[in-house]
């Protein structure tokens, strides 16, 4: 099968229930923002890909949303196979939230072991003066993971502010370190997608 | 959980969580509960290995095995066929973009005590030595018959009514002799036992076509396996239903189905919790009461550090012994995947012996399956009852599916599940209701 197309990287949001992480996907994938957590309008909606370019290549990002199933149950563990990065996502006005995710954090590595990690503190615009979740919160967390964090980001899903830059830093290290390995990348190693039959299998006698 | 649903599913074993994903995209506000703590139910793929050996009640694996995490053993053995119903539902529903997969490499049939290929074209079929000279000849126009049938179209019947005259017939009038009966109908339709010789011949002429069919998309043979293990499946189907608005929860004992009036279920109890519903889909582990015993399969695991011999050291194949060649009534199926598949550590294999039991001790009936496979570092043997429902749930509206039965692949599967979800709903399911091409956005 040719082999010329365009490494797709497959990114999964990981974080608490209500931090934003729909939010951020549609961000992602139309550039729109609803306030009232409108379940209705991700219905069926949970990965998408869109092109970034950097050191000279093309890399798609494949986001994936966790389609709300962490609300009562277990995200399923194919959720994380493939992932090539993963954000985990707390909201900067809610300490619980950020608490938490050495447990996510704990999911990603055992999931996807391959998967560089990268860290968004949301909803930046409601913080006010002498808000919950510090700087130097952050940094203490990411030396606590032994740099297991590739980068940190503080994002606005309502004001769209720092959302691209996050997603154009996380493609440039992701063409960046697996550069050499995207390069080997072949349909052997890696299995197929099943797709439909686009023409009419020819002579396919047994004999 | 104290809300009112239109359908409560119960149990996440792949049939239910496929009809989970239907009802969800069908628009129907769907409860999905399991009392395990994980997807999958029996169609779970185990991981990691070391709980694999504590749920047979083994000692813990020495490090020859790798890394435990690197295992998922499946429990039930079965291969998707390339255009069977499974992979239609993969697609029709989209939940073929959380899939990948593998082709299996290869289909081989016992014949007089040894293994041979199933041949997958021309050339192979004239090296192969399970036919001599002139059946080969036979066997290839009986094959092109099959290919050229249609069933709407009589001028390619050639004076034989398959809907009425049985397969024996269809065999006679091609003079193909025991062995090649034997071959084709087990290794190619694929059936279990000898019953199909006396159907009406159409049913064998639609399972050879798939087969041939299935083939002709990847090559190597007409199966297909997916990465990770089996476990994926159940869990792309609930991921399916979650993103049309499924509701999860797992770890949650059921403690009674509740009956209103007429019998009719109303809703399920887990402690004091009740949750409202109108329908109960569900295992037959859920609803003791309503199934019963119908026969019983033997599954045998058996981790090996080695390929199989005969097979050219393929890292994934089938091998089908049928009944007659070992004096039994239904066939004995082996199937065999591998750390290229990511269900075992690096140089591991696993192979799956599995039969409808007949007698009184199971372990003998598998016998001429493990003889295939050469030293097993490790064996887990487990006879499964294989219940089905004595409820139909017009009623009740509590819809039980069947346990998995021995086939190696999942048609069986998808016909229980299509069915279910016609009872249930009253119509066929409407593919066209899936708006799978968002999120496909192509740029």
């Amino acid at each position: 099968m040719a082999s010329i197309r365009v490494p797709e990287q497959k990114v999964i949001l990981c974080g608490e229930y209500g931090v934003g992480k729909s939010s951020l996907f549609r961000r992602f994938a139309n550039n729109t923002f609803v306030t009232a957590t409108d379940r209705k309008s991700t219905l069926g909606l949970d990965q998408f890909k869109k092109m970034y370019y950097a050191y000279g290549k093309n890399v798609k990002l494949q986001l994936w949303d966790t389609g709300g199933m962490e609300r009562v149950a277990s995200i399923t563990s194919s959720y994380y196979k493939f992932a090539e990065a993963a954000i985990l996502v707390f909201a900067l006005d809610n300490p619980a939230t950020f608490h938490i995710l050495s447990q996510h954090l704990l999911d990603i590595v055992t999931y996807a072991e391959n998967a560089k990690i990268f860290l968004c503190g949301n909803k930046s615009d409601l913080v006010s003066e002498g808000s919950h979740i510090s700087d130097s919160d952050i940094e203490a967390f990411c030396e606590q993971c032994h740099n297991l964090i590739s980068g940190t980001y503080k994002t606005s899903c309502k004001t769209g502010e720092g959302i691209e830059d996050m997603f154009t830093d996380i493609a440039s290290q992701l063409i960046k370190s697996n550069q050499s390995r995207m390069d080997l990348q072949t349909m052997d190693e890696h299995g197929f997608k099943i797709t439909e039959n686009s023409e009419d299998p020819e002579e396919n006698c047994l004999c | 959980m104290d809300e009112e649903y239109d359908a409560i599913v119960l149990g996440t074993g792949l049939k239910e969580c496929i009809l989970s994903g239907m009802l969800s995209v069908s628009g129907k506000k769907v409860l999905h509960v399991d009392r395990n703590k994980y997807y999958g139910g029996e169609s779970a793929s185990i991981c990691p290995l070391e709980e694999l050996f504590t749920k047979f009640g083994a000692p813990a694996p020495d490090e020859s095995y790798g890394r435990g995490r690197d295992w998922n053993v499946d429990l039930i053995p079965k291969f998707l066929m390339a255009n069977g119903s499974l992979v239609k539902l993969l697609i029709h529903t989209g939940v073929t973009r959380y899939l990948e997969f593998k082709s299996v490499e290869g289909s081989y049939v016992y014949k007089g005590g040894k293994i041979a290929k199933v041949p997958v074209d021309q050339k192979e079929a004239l090296a192969s030595d399970l036919m001599g000279m002139f059946e080969k000849r036979r066997f290839r126009s009986f094959l092109i018959y099959v290919q050229d049938f249609l069933e709407e179209d009589p001028k390619t019947w050639k004076d034989f009514d398959a809907r009425t005259q049985n397969m024996t017939a269809l065999y006679e009038k091609f003079g193909l002799d025991k062995n090649t009966q034997d071959f084709t109908g087990h290794a190619l339709a694929l059936y279990r036992d000898d019953e199909y010789l006396n159907s009406p011949a159409i049913e064998t002429i639609k399972r050879i076509k798939l087969y041939s069919d299935s083939l002709a998309r990847y090559g190597k043979s007409p199966y297909l396996y997916p990465m990770y293990g089996l476990g994926e499946l159940p869990q792309g189907f609930a991921r399916l239903s979650a993103i049309y608005g499924g509701t999860y929860m797992l770890d949650k004992p059921i403690d009674e189905i509740v009956l209103g009036e007429g019998g009719k279920v109303v809703g399920v109890r887990s402690g004091t919790e009740i949750a409202k519903c109108k329908q109960v889909y569900c295992d037959p582990s859920y609803v003791s009461d309503r199934v019963k015993k119908s026969g019983k399969v033997i599954r045998c695991i058996c981790l090996l550090d080695h390929p199989i011999a005969n097979t050219k050291d393929a890292l994934s194949t089938q091998i089908i012994i049928p009944q007659k060649q070992v004096g039994r009534n239904s066939d004995i199926y082996v199937s065999l995947v591998s750390y290229t598949h990511q269900v075992a550590a690096k140089g591991w294999f696993i192979a799956m012996v599995s039969t409808t039991v007949e007698t009184e001790t199971p372990e003998q009936e598998i016998k001429p399956g493990l003889d295939l496979l050469g030293p097993i570092r490790q064996k887990f043997v487990s006879v499964y009852d294989y219940y089905e429902p004595t409820d139909l749930g017009l009623e009740s509206q509590i819809f039980i599916s069947q346990s998995y039965d021995a086939t190696t692949h999942f048609e069986t599967t998808c016909l229980d599940v299509l069915d279910i979800f016609k009872r249930g709903t009253g119509e066929e399911f409407d593919f066209s209701k899936i708006k799978h091409e968002l999120g496909d956005e192509e740029q």
